[in-house]
């Protein structure tokens, strides 16, 4: 992009900037919002090389080494440096694995809601009429049931699997993509460039996606910071529930539920996935609202 | 007034048609069948298993059985449950209470604290108060509450023993028959000493983790609904016309930020009403949302059917007030068509 170019060089402080640049410097600004993206990407390559650098494996358990404490505790054992479970696995190991499942859960349900609710946004707000009436009724009544109890009344359904818990909370968090894609879309098909697109007789297809859609993407982008923030919590929820990923998967939800009885007596196994998550959750969503605030031309400071 | 009421009654029939088909199939598509999760218990004879699903409707054509339950709740009842054998609508009302208290003092707690801590932050925008309020609202919003609820047991009841850790009333201590339900009110009325305090005990934890969300999302609203007052042009004449700070704040601008604020309080409202799964878990209240997901493990369909149908009708409801609510408030939307 040459503007960009032209923007970054001191030479041409005059020059408006590209998007991209004008949007990473209100970015930048939000010092929450960077701190926020430094954490997210951080729990990311944790995921990514969680084989490489977690020291043991997450379901292999170390008889004679249950319920070791972590290693600023008395007892400790330096090989297991934030302790061990129950049955005498890696906590540290689990995390690391426990990020991976979390985040790939998170961005499953992210990237299928975005397809999904951009497919049918888009289309509801076309072609309007009973197919409109149609969607938008159909995620009313989503909405209407209470998001936990479906999601739970989904996985009764199709099973407590890692898979089927990405289709119900995506099931679930689906209406807010759909009813944000027909809003803004809608707010678009108003504006002369669509009038003069079809005069100039672009066919619907490219009009949707090619002249409508990206200008549709600022406020999308915004919800699915939050949408992954939310499907995170959610699939959490469920795995405290018993009915997310099953064990020994190393979810952090279920960790937590496997934690209750010893709650008491070694409250650190309890406190290391509850803080995993609250991290993972507060890093996405600060990073949200940095990215709400520099896609949002109004809270935009000049 | 009544016409927009009427209209906005009419809108949500349809919706009610339909959660009636899809909890219908849904709760079909469950696997296994409720008379066989119990046949595994206790071994009933063929005979009896066919008697069984005759008294429940089983052994209907599945289109049959979709017009008598329509028809049923259209008569105001929604079925028997198969586990308790009470009806769906008597177990509701002596559960919904429950759920409803706790939401209430859940809301009462988030907005008590969350409105001024907004104001506050919006005051003094850019300070440490600002930053460290929207620091912990952030967090709030943030939370696991089942981990949230977890570590409040274990700080509050087991380590200072300052509050019960599950439940709503002292059972060993106190007993009365319950009259509205309503611990607070039953344990007033029972004229027993000290049931009243002991039921609101218990009340502190599950109100805290419960309210955490929502509180957070009401600073967070209320802070950027008085940021824009702030900037508009009445605010800078009361300024001008040397208003004290607390009186602008206070009335002038807090009156008109409160208008989406309000519209948040009613959708988190609903949302609490059936989001209370996770909080009556923790805390063994016996409310609704604990019922629904015990009545998915017992294949207690009717239950399932029944109570998924009445929570959101309530939520559809409450949606509602808030709608017209709203209208209340702002004038300016209240005669739109």
């Amino acid at each position: 992009m040459p503007s960009d170019i032209a923007a970054a060089a001191p030479a041409a402080p005059t020059a408006p900037p590209g998007p991209l640049t004008a949007f990473w410097r209100a970015f930048r600004e939000n010092r929450g919002a960077v701190a926020g993206l430094i954490v997210v990407v951080t729990i990311l390559l944790v995921a990514i090389f969680a084989g490489v650098i977690a020291p043991h494996d997450p379901i292999e358990q170390y008889k004679g080494f249950t319920k070791l404490p972590p290693f600023w505790a008395e007892g400790s054992d330096p090989r297991f440096l934030l302790g061990t479970d129950a049955v005498g696995r890696d906590m540290l190991s689990r995390l690391m694995y426990g990020a991976r499942v979390s985040l790939f859960i998170g961005i499953a349900v992210m990237a299928v809601s975005m397809v999904f609710g951009i497919a049918l946004g888009l289309v509801a707000a076309f072609f309007g009429g009973i197919v409109d009436v149609l969607i938008i009724r159909i995620m009313d009544l989503v909405m209407a049931i209470p998001s936990l109890v479906l999601a739970i009344l989904i996985i009764a359904i199709i099973g407590p699997n890692l898979t089927n818990t990405i289709i119900a909370v995506t099931i679930v968090g689906l209406p807010r993509y759909v009813r944000l894609v027909r809003a803004s879309a809608l707010t678009e098909l108003t504006k002369d460039y669509v009038t003069a697109a079809k005069v100039a007789g672009v066919r619907p297809w490219r009009l949707m996606t090619v002249s409508v859609l990206p200008n549709c993407l600022a406020p999308l982008i915004v919800q699915a910071a939050l949408g992954l923030s939310d499907a995170i919590l959610e699939a959490a929820g469920l795995g405290f529930l018993g009915l997310g990923a099953q064990p020994p998967t190393p979810e952090w939800g279920a960790m937590l539920a496997d934690t209750r009885d010893l709650m008491m007596s070694h409250p650190w196994v309890m406190a290391f996935p509850g803080l995993s998550i609250l991290t993972t959750v507060l890093a996405i969503n600060l990073m949200g609202d940095g990215l709400r605030d520099a896609l949002d031309p109004r809270l935009r400071r000049s | 007034m009544i016409r927009f009421l009427l209209k906005r009654l009419a809108l949500t029939l349809p919706t009610f048609f339909a959660l009636m088909f899809v909890t219908f199939v849904m709760i079909r598509l469950v696997p296994g069948d409720p008379i066989e999760v119990r046949r595994g218990e206790r071994g009933i004879s063929p005979e009896r298993l066919e008697q069984l699903r005759h008294e429940m409707g089983l052994d209907q054509p599945i289109w049959k059985q979709f017009v008598d339950y329509v028809w049923a709740i259209l008569h105001g009842d929604f079925g028997t449950s198969i586990v308790s054998k009470t009806p769906i609508l008597h177990e509701f009302a002596t559960l919904f209470p429950a759920t409803l208290e706790l939401t209430f003092c859940a809301m009462i707690f988030a907005i008590v604290l969350g409105i001024p801590a907004g104001v506050i932050a919006a005051s003094r925008r850019g300070g440490v108060y600002d930053q460290s309020l929207m620091g912990l609202a952030l967090t709030g919003y943030s939370m696991p509450i089942f981990w949230w609820g977890l570590i409040l047991i274990l700080v509050m009841s087991n380590t200072l023993h300052l509050t019960p850790v599950s439940g709503r009333v002292d059972l060993i201590k106190f007993y009365y028959e319950p009259v509205t339900n309503f611990m607070l009110i039953d344990s007033l009325l029972s004229g027993q000493k000290g049931a009243f305090w002991d039921a609101l005990h218990h009340l502190i934890l599950p109100t805290i983790v419960l309210g955490t969300v929502p509180l957070a999302v009401i600073a967070r609203m209320t802070r950027s609904a008085m940021l824009e007052v702030l900037e508009e042009d009445y605010v800078r004449t009361a300024k001008a016309k040397g208003l004290s700070t607390y009186r602008i704040i206070g009335v002038h601008a807090l009156r008109n930020a409160l208008i989406p604020v309000v519209t948040v309080i009613g959708l988190q409202i609903g949302g609490l009403l059936a989001g209370a799964v996770l909080t009556e878990t923790i805390f063994s209240w016996p409310g609704v949302g604990k019922w629904l997901v015990e009545s998915i493990g017992r294949r207690d369909y009717p239950a399932l059917q029944g109570g998924i149908m009445l929570i959101s009708t309530v939520v559809i409801m409450v949606n509602l007030i808030v709608d017209l609510l709203y209208g209340l408030i702002n004038p300016r939307i209240r005669h739109a068509k």
